[in-house]
């Protein structure tokens, strides 16, 4: 597979440490890696290696201690929380485990909520065209505690593409979910992932799933244990 | 006892919890107001009737056309009270060649057993009792007429007496004046001069004092039999109807004051249990899911909220105590002359009340938690399945509606609040609903924040809706109380402007009107006013004459005896209104009399009616041409019957004049009455002062009231605010994960609480309003009462204001809300 010369998340040396009660607490160490544009990529690791945390550096959600993250070509580590979100709001989507869709509002209106943050007129439109993509056009007034498990998750990937963001983050995207309905849900984030080549960040413990992406690092205590490289 | 370890347990972990303090806060703050209120109401109550025990010479007692049976005394003695009769009835009483008709109160040598009865005799006034047999105490207008002194002799009702001193001031029930010169005489006197006996117009009274518990009990043993026939119950609460009004009035104003304050704890009550109940369903979850059986979960959750209320109900009773002390100690004592004691039960009621309305309040939600499915544990959306309709939440309703009515004391106070209360609140969820289905609406194309705002206040629809009546309910207490209370009490206070007439001046003559006011207002007199006064009895009513008339209603036959005050003018006394018929004016074709409602009521009397009045030699006979509703509480000279001046004006008649003289004049008012011995000049600075006192006492209460009551609104707020902080926080989050700015956050919030706050702030002003007029009217009965509409607004606007703002400053921690939480929560 040959390589485009910029990659679109690009993190060099980075570190997270946190003062616990303890004393210091080095959560992540000398993390490098680079995703290119269209790319799937998977973070493994057990529990507590700092997968999570990784994931949210890279979205920008937190700024590394040391070291470096470019996302999209902007050094994150130098942008203040509110160039961040609105690089967030630009370029990418997120996928959790525990779907984190508002129960107070529809389907139609969770995957509506980005495109409202960006202040579009057509977001039922496109959000209709959204939940058409993931199969729940039918349930779009359905409140997420009348959905199943699979059929919020897939709302949730529906809010998280409905934007058309260029990277898509997926934390255990599958880990609430049984073995099937986890496929299913594998099945349209990487269909999402072709269709629309957007690059997909994946944190997982799942091997299978993370064998479905075309490359990955495995984190070991908070350090990169086996380097990224194609699948 | 495993139990109650484990509720304590319970709340130690659990104080921490912001809506575990709102809850204990809530109460303390409804246990306070309630007890503080209800303790100096007590005492302020019990002062009153004290000084209005002063004005009748006695605690209670009975009055009856005929001596009143032995067993009553007997009763009263039985109980350790003091006991003592009096009679009173017109006499004419002569002295040589003179004769003047007398009020004559025959008193036994214990009266009075309240109050003071002051003498005068040889240049030294002295506070005394009932005259000894043989003598007499007549008042100077009675030793003016009879040109009479004190040592000398006077003949009354056919007996030889001395007068023994000049009757200077007797506890008279808060008369203004009375009509003829007054005369004490011994009881006994009177018996053995027949003036008492069967056919006599004597009033008889048996007065008793001592202990509140015991008059009370035998107040009660009066009431449990038929009395006897024409009797009446004689309590410092029935005294003049001047001061009558004012004890209900500021008896009102308190309970409306205390319950406000406590409705408004019980709302922030209710608010806090909700957000503990949806806080404690995932660990109700696991405990139902070990195995732990339902009842036990609610008797825990019981115990746990036992633990928490009861030290705070007992603080509140303390803490009652103290500051109703203080409170007394700063204004009270100043105000009621009589000492009392601190009164240490209404706390304990207010304690019990403060625990009913967090039973109530707090119950429902905490009842439902105890039913959280074992399954809630794997999936929460199966706990928030709340059904629509719920039996229980009628609970807190009942409980509010229960307080309102125990509290208000009245049943039109309690409907009016729950009324306007209830109106409120129904407002408040329509107006919201209306406004968030509108909102949803207009979103789509309307600015980003406000979308935003719109959209958050739309998805919380329920949460919104609460949010809004409970502010709504908040906010209209506390206008009820800061705006509409105080626009009451000034309301009140200018019937009673600084120039109300404060001197009575009776049996002015004909020749004298002119020196008379000219001297007056030289001494800086206003408002000056005279009416002509003529002394006469009702002779027949369509010309049959009244003692062939049986009349339904007891009080009719003595008013038919009495010697009335007849007066005439040609314009309608400004507190005076006609309810039926037509004011006469002052050339009527024929004689017109106006007779107010209470006569109307008496003789069954009705437009066109002719009654027939003796005055003096002649007869005069008018046509009823008005019905006048009469405000007996205004300090104006008012008459039941009014003529119209062409035709009353010959009758024999003397004048009697109204006037304002500023304080300081007592010696040159001295001097005016020693040149003129026949006048009487009646000073009611004193009866003015007393009810002024009321005003400012309530005024003052209302005032510490309020404080607490900004506390309690203040706890709605924030414990309105906090029901949602839990879904804000989770939501900021996932906004910022998805890209949201701080600043779109803030804006939507600050949008969202803006008209939050504005739905509340109107239902509020608009409740305050209308339940203030009513409450005016129907309650306080001042008919030209409105609620000041621009304070009420400006209030309504600020407080919305307020709300955004702190609703802001609250989202402030929820704006910053790290957006890797959502990461970290899974």
């Amino acid at each position: 597979m040959s390589e485009p010369s910029q990659p679109l998340l690009e993190a060099r040396d980075v570190s997270k440490t946190v003062r616990g009660p303890e004393g210091r607490l080095d959560i992540l160490a000398g993390v490098s890696l680079a995703v290119h544009a269209g790319e799937s990529f998977a973070i493994v690791g057990a529990s507590g290696s700092g997968k999570t945390t990784l994931l949210g550096l890279l979205a920008g959600l937190d700024v590394p201690s040391t070291g470096a993250i470019h996302l999209g070509g902007q050094p994150l580590q130098a942008m203040d929380e509110e160039a961040r979100a609105d690089l967030r709001r630009r370029l990418v989507g997120f996928v959790f485990q525990s779907f984190h869709l508002l129960p107070a509002l529809t389907a139609e209106e969770n995957v509506m909520l980005p495109l409202e943050l960006e202040g579009r007129d057509d977001a039922r439109q496109r959000a209709h065209d959204a939940l058409d993509a993931v199969g729940l056009h039918a349930r779009r007034r359905h409140y997420p505690a009348q959905l199943s498990g699979g059929e919020q998750q897939r709302v949730a990937i529906a809010r998280a593409f409905v934007h058309g963001p260029r990277v898509l983050f997926a934390d255990e995207p599958t880990g609430n979910l049984d073995q099937r309905t986890g496929r299913h849900v594998a099945d349209l984030l990487f269909a999402l992932n072709r269709d629309h080549h957007t690059t997909l960040v994946l944190v997982t413990h799942d091997a299978q799933l993370a064998a479905r992406c075309g490359r990955g690092v495995e984190l070991m205590e908070g350090r990169v244990a086996t380097p990224a490289a194609a699948r | 006892m495993k139990l109650l370890r484990l509720a304590l347990r319970t709340l130690r972990r659990e104080w921490h919890l912001p809506e575990l303090r709102t809850l204990a806060a809530s109460l303390l703050l409804a246990v306070v107001s309630l007890g503080v209120v209800a303790t100096l109401a007590s005492r302020v109550e019990r002062g009153l009737l004290a000084s209005a025990a002063e004005l009748i010479g006695g605690d209670a007692g009975l009055s009856a056309p005929q001596a009143l049976p032995p067993p009553y005394a007997t009763e009263a003695r039985q109980r350790d009270l003091a006991v003592t009769r009096s009679a009173g009835f017109p006499s004419v009483a002569f002295a040589g060649e003179r004769g003047q008709l007398l009020d004559v109160d025959a008193v036994d040598g214990a009266w009075p057993l309240r109050g003071t009865l002051e003498l005068a005799a040889h240049g030294a006034t002295s506070a005394g009792h009932g005259p000894a047999a043989g003598t007499v105490y007549l008042d100077h207008r009675a030793l003016v007429a009879l040109g009479l002194g004190v040592g000398d002799r006077v003949q009354v009702g056919g007996q030889e007496l001395t007068v023994a001193a000049e009757l200077v001031s007797q506890p008279d029930g808060g008369q203004l004046f009375a009509l003829a010169p007054r005369a004490l005489m011994n009881l006994a006197d009177a018996q053995r001069a027949g003036l008492l006996g069967v056919g006599s117009r004597a009033r008889h009274r048996l007065l008793v004092a001592g202990a509140p518990a015991a008059i009370g009990d035998w107040l009660a043993w009066v009431k449990s039999r038929p009395l006897p026939q024409g009797a009446e119950l004689v309590t410092p609460e029935q005294t003049q109807q001047r001061m009558r009004n004012a004890f209900d009035r500021a008896g009102a104003f308190l309970r409306l004051t205390a319950l406000l304050s406590a409705l408004l704890a019980g709302v922030a009550i209710a608010l806090a249990a909700q957000r503990y109940a949806r806080r404690k369903t995932p660990e109700i979850a696991l405990l139902r899911a070990l195995g732990t059986a339902r009842a036990r979960v609610f008797a825990l959750l019981l115990a746990t909220l036992g633990a928490l209320a009861l030290p705070a109900a007992l603080l509140g009773v303390l803490l009652s105590w103290a500051l109703a002390e203080g409170a007394w100690r700063l204004a009270g004592a100043t105000f009621v002359h009589v000492p009392t004691a601190l009164p240490l039960l209404p706390a304990w009621g207010a304690a019990a009340m403060g625990l009913a309305v967090l039973a109530g309040f707090a119950l429902p939600p905490l009842a439902r938690l105890a039913e959280v499915p074992p399954v809630a544990v794997f999936r929460a959306s199966m706990a928030r399945r709340v059904r629509r309709v719920d039996a229980l939440y009628l609970v807190p309703g009942l409980v509010a509606l229960a307080l309102i009515w125990s509290q208000s004391g009245s049943a039109k106070l309690a409907g009016i609040l729950a009324v306007s209360l209830f109106g409120v609140a129904l407002l408040a969820a329509l107006l919201a609903l209306v406004l968030l289905w509108f909102a949803r609406r207009i979103a789509p194309g309307a600015h980003p924040a406000l979308r935003l705002g719109l959209a958050a206040l739309a998805r919380r629809r329920g949460l919104s809706t609460v949010q809004a009546t409970a502010l709504s309910l908040g906010l209209v207490a506390l206008l009820l109380l800061a705006v509409v209370a105080p626009a009451l009490l000034e309301g009140w206070r200018r019937e009673l402007p600084a120039d109300t007439p404060n001197w009575f001046v009776l049996n002015l003559q004909d020749d004298q009107r002119a020196d008379f006011t000219a001297r007056l207002q030289r001494l800086g007199a206003q408002e000056l006013n005279m009416l002509p006064l003529a002394v006469g009895k009702l002779a027949a009513i369509n010309g049959k004459p009244v003692d062939q008339l049986h009349f339904a209603d007891p009080r009719a036959k003595e008013w038919a005896d009495r010697q009335l005050r007849l007066s005439w003018t040609g314009t309608l006394p400004p507190s005076n209104r006609v309810v039926t018929g037509r004011w006469a004016g002052a050339h009527p074709p024929d004689a017109e009399v106006s007779v107010d409602t209470m006569w109307r009521d008496m003789f069954a009397l009705k437009i066109g009616d002719r009654m027939r009045f003796d005055v003096g030699e002649g007869t005069l006979e008018a046509t009823v041409g008005s019905v006048r509703q009469v405000d007996w509480s205004s300090f104006r000279v008012n008459f039941f019957l009014l003529l119209d001046p062409a035709h009353a004006s010959d009758l024999p008649h003397t004048w009697l004049a109204s006037f304002y003289l500023p304080r300081g004049h007592a010696d040159a008012l001295a001097k005016l009455s020693r040149d003129y011995s026949n006048l009487s000049l009646v000073d009611v600075d004193a009866l003015l002062d007393r009810v002024r006192e009321i005003v400012a006492q309530v005024g003052g209460a209302v005032r510490w009231v309020l404080g607490f009551s900004l506390l309690a609104g203040g706890l709605v707020l924030a414990a309105a605010l906090a029901t949602s902080a839990a879904e804000r926080r989770h939501e900021a989050a996932l906004l910022r994960t998805l890209g949201a700015r701080r600043g779109q956050l803030r804006l939507a919030a600050a949008c969202e609480f803006a008209l939050l706050g504005l739905i509340a702030g109107l239902t509020a002003a608009l409740g305050a309003f209308g339940a203030g007029w009513w409450l005016g009217r129907a309650v306080f009965r001042l008919d030209d009462f409105v609620p000041p509409p621009v304070p009420l607004l400006a209030s309504a606007l600020a407080a919305a204001v307020v709300i955004m703002l702190l609703g802001l400053a609250g989202t402030r921690k929820v704006t910053r809300t790290s957006p890797m939480r959502l990461l970290r929560e899974g």
